[in-house]
């Protein structure tokens, strides 16, 4: 009798009552969008999905790198001298987010590189393994571009550097994130999840307990660690894993070291976890950036220049490096990872 | 045959019931720590084409934006075989067969994610 | 002309009747629904242990073979499935009591043997499913929740056996 008794328990825990949960995929800005949301009816849910994947859309559609947009058109005025051009006024003032975020990262998050990305072939939704050009890469990195070149005057800019190529693949999908919290905040939805490629923000709960995120590991298939996001909290990785090449057996990824106009070596992700702010979504995106870049002994300069409390960098399977804050937040699941990791010092705080 | 016989447990007894104890729950945390997954609900673009149950050896095509991708499901696991994409990110993931994890070829706009009886997170930052 | 005769004494005849109540255990067992169909508690094991104490190891194992094949022949389930796992459980059920009848009678009751038969009746039954019933990793699911039913039911058991015996 005891053995049904359990596993009548058992059943009866699997068998718990359906939530009223909706989620959506889609494929924008590249990537796979994953929407859900808790405690909504479907019909409500799935309205409020649709419209924030539609303004995803049109965003990518404005924003997209090496198609024809309007940043596009931008990009080619400042190539081609200093001629003010009218410019969006969602364009205008995301250069000037980005702007102070790069002045804040000394230039380790640099949105105008992307004629080195470009060199480095990754502004192709399949790129390939490339020999790159090396003098070509050398000149683009003399040419210095900066997000300082640029000038914006009510709705028209210029850019003093003809150099200076936007490309908001480092930024867009956080700025998408606060868009969607917006709007579904408007909507008066007050629990939902937005995964946007890997950076997700979470507003209310899943429930009665806080929304609970895996973080992946970079070279196995499965979630190195989870924690909680609690509402308006973001998190988000820098990754070698998401856009890479190999060639001659050496690892290539997508984002570029502006300093050097290389692809950055010797890191496999860094994760960054954002407290709520008004734009918690764009610094998940672009606080990892730096981090990544940063040599090995800068990392917590980096973080700190950032403001970045809670951060995860794994080196490689054996030399993973947590904050202080980070450590209390997360639960590992890889054995391997909870037994190499290690904590940064105190003087993480700024 | 004499034996003495007691009718309450001796002190071996006890050591065999509190060594029983220990391994039990030893088991239970082995075998049910992480979540096993028994299903696998497979999208293309923002369709779900359909759930299937991972307790079977089975290939499955399935027509994506760029081609066909060849999914294998294989007694618990399931990885993507084949893939018409370039960079062959989603075929060197390999095997998944946790709750939760999470295969993706975005060229192809095909994901595969892993469902048990309750994941251990929402949703993966990667 | 031969006659054939066969000779019983009073303990074959006590053998017979304790092999008719393990068979008579063993049917009822049958109709208990388990969440793996044909994978049983093994409260047959009641009546081995006994003959184990009386009678010694050798016709504990013959009733505990004799009750596997009659019972299997009376259910229709001659060779099937079913009857594999009977016997899968019982000989490693015997396996175990054949070793654990050694433990120092000072310190281990039939409580002990119970268990340990238990686990490894279980456990018999088990490596069966794995192999040839459910050839995949799905049961290992089910083997915490198996091994603390053969804990419970080994006690039980156990507990059962040593009244027997004293009453005897």
């Amino acid at each position: 009798m005891r053995l049904i008794l359990v596993i009548c328990i058992i059943f009866l825990a699997a068998c718990s009552p359906k939530e009223a949960i909706y989620n959506t995929q889609s494929y924008v800005f590249g990537t796979l969008v994953d929407i859900t949301i808790y405690g909504e009816t479907e019909e409500k849910s799935r309205l409020v999905a649709d419209e924030i994947i539609h303004d995803f859309q049109q965003l990518h559609h404005h924003l997209h790198a090496w198609r024809p947009s309007k940043l596009n058109t931008l990009n080619t005025a400042f190539a081609s001298g200093k001629t003010p051009v009218h410019v969006d006024s969602v364009i205008a003032n995301m250069i000037t987010e980005a702007s102070a975020l790069s002045i804040q990262s000394k230039g380790a998050f640099n949105p105008s590189i992307g004629g080195l990305i470009e060199a480095w072939g990754f502004h192709h939704d399949e790129f390939k393994p490339i020999n790159v050009d090396q003098e070509k890469i050398n000149n683009l990195v003399k040419a210095k571009p900066q997000m300082s070149d640029i000038v914006v005057k009510s709705n028209s800019a210029f850019s003093n550097n003809p150099a200076v190529r936007l490309d908001f693949g480092g930024y867009a999908k956080g700025y998408a994130l606060d868009l969607a919290i917006a709007s579904l905040r408007k909507q008066n939805i007050n629990n939902a999840l937005i995964n946007i490629g890997g950076n997700i923000i979470a507003l209310g709960k899943h429930g009665e307990k806080p929304w609970r995120v895996g973080i992946q590991h970079p070279r196995k298939p499965s979630a190195i660690a989870t924690l909680d996001l609690q509402s308006g909290w973001a998190i988000g990785t820098s990754g070698d894993y998401q856009r890479f090449f190999e060639l001659a057996g050496k690892r290539y990824c997508h984002i570029i070291d502006p300093s050097t106009g290389y692809p950055v070596q010797g890191v496999q992700a860094v994760t960054v976890l954002i407290p709520p702010s008004a734009n918690a979504g764009v610094l998940s995106d672009v606080s990892s950036k730096p981090i990544f870049i940063a040599k090995p002994q800068a990392r917590i300069q980096a973080a700190s220049l950032m403001g970045v409390e809670n951060f995860l960098v794994i080196e490689s399977e054996q030399h993973i490096y947590i904050s202080q804050a980070l450590t209390k937040r997360l639960t590992w699941l890889d054995k391997d990872a909870e037994k190499y990791a290690v904590e940064y010092g105190t003087q993480t705080q700024p | 045959m004499a034996r003495k016989l007691n009718h309450k447990p001796l002190l071996g007894d006890w050591l065999v019931i509190i060594a029983s104890v220990v391994a039990i729950i030893f088991m239970f945390l082995q075998f049910w720590s992480f979540e096993q997954a028994s299903k696998l609900k497979i999208r293309q673009g923002n369709q779900i084409i359909s759930t299937y149950d991972l307790n079977q050896t089975r290939d499955l095509r399935i027509h994506g934006a760029v081609g066909d991708s060849l999914i294998s499901i294989s007694q618990g696991k399931v990885r993507f075989k084949q893939s018409p994409c370039n960079n062959q990110y989603c075929v060197h993931q390999g095997w998944l067969n946790r709750a939760g994890q999470v295969a993706i070829c975005i060229p192809n706009q095909i994901s595969l994610q892993l469902i048990g009886a309750k994941s251990s997170y929402d949703s993966l930052n990667y | 002309m031969t006659h054939l005769t066969i000779k019983t004494n009073a303990e074959d005849f006590h053998i017979a009747k304790l092999t008719a109540l393990a068979i008579g255990l063993h049917m009822i067992e049958a109709v208990i629904p388990s969440p793996l169909p044909g994978v049983k508690p093994g409260i047959a094991n009641i009546v081995t242990l006994f003959v184990l104490y009386q009678y010694g190891f050798a016709t504990a194992a013959w009733v505990s073979l004799l009750r596997v094949f009659a019972s299997s022949l009376l259910l229709g389930q001659f060779l099937s499935p079913t009857f594999l796992l009977s016997l899968s459980g019982a000989l490693l059920s015997l396996g175990a009591l054949c070793v654990a009848q050694y433990l120092p009678k000072k310190y281990f009751s039939a409580i002990s043997l119970s268990i340990l038969a238990a686990f490894a009746h279980i456990a018999g039954q088990l490596i069966i499913v794995r192999l040839w019933l459910i050839p995949h990793t799905g049961i290992v699911y089910l083997i915490p929740i198996f091994a603390l039913a053969a804990l419970v039911f080994g006690l039980i058991n156990g507990l059962i056996a040593i009244k027997l015996l004293k009453n005897n």
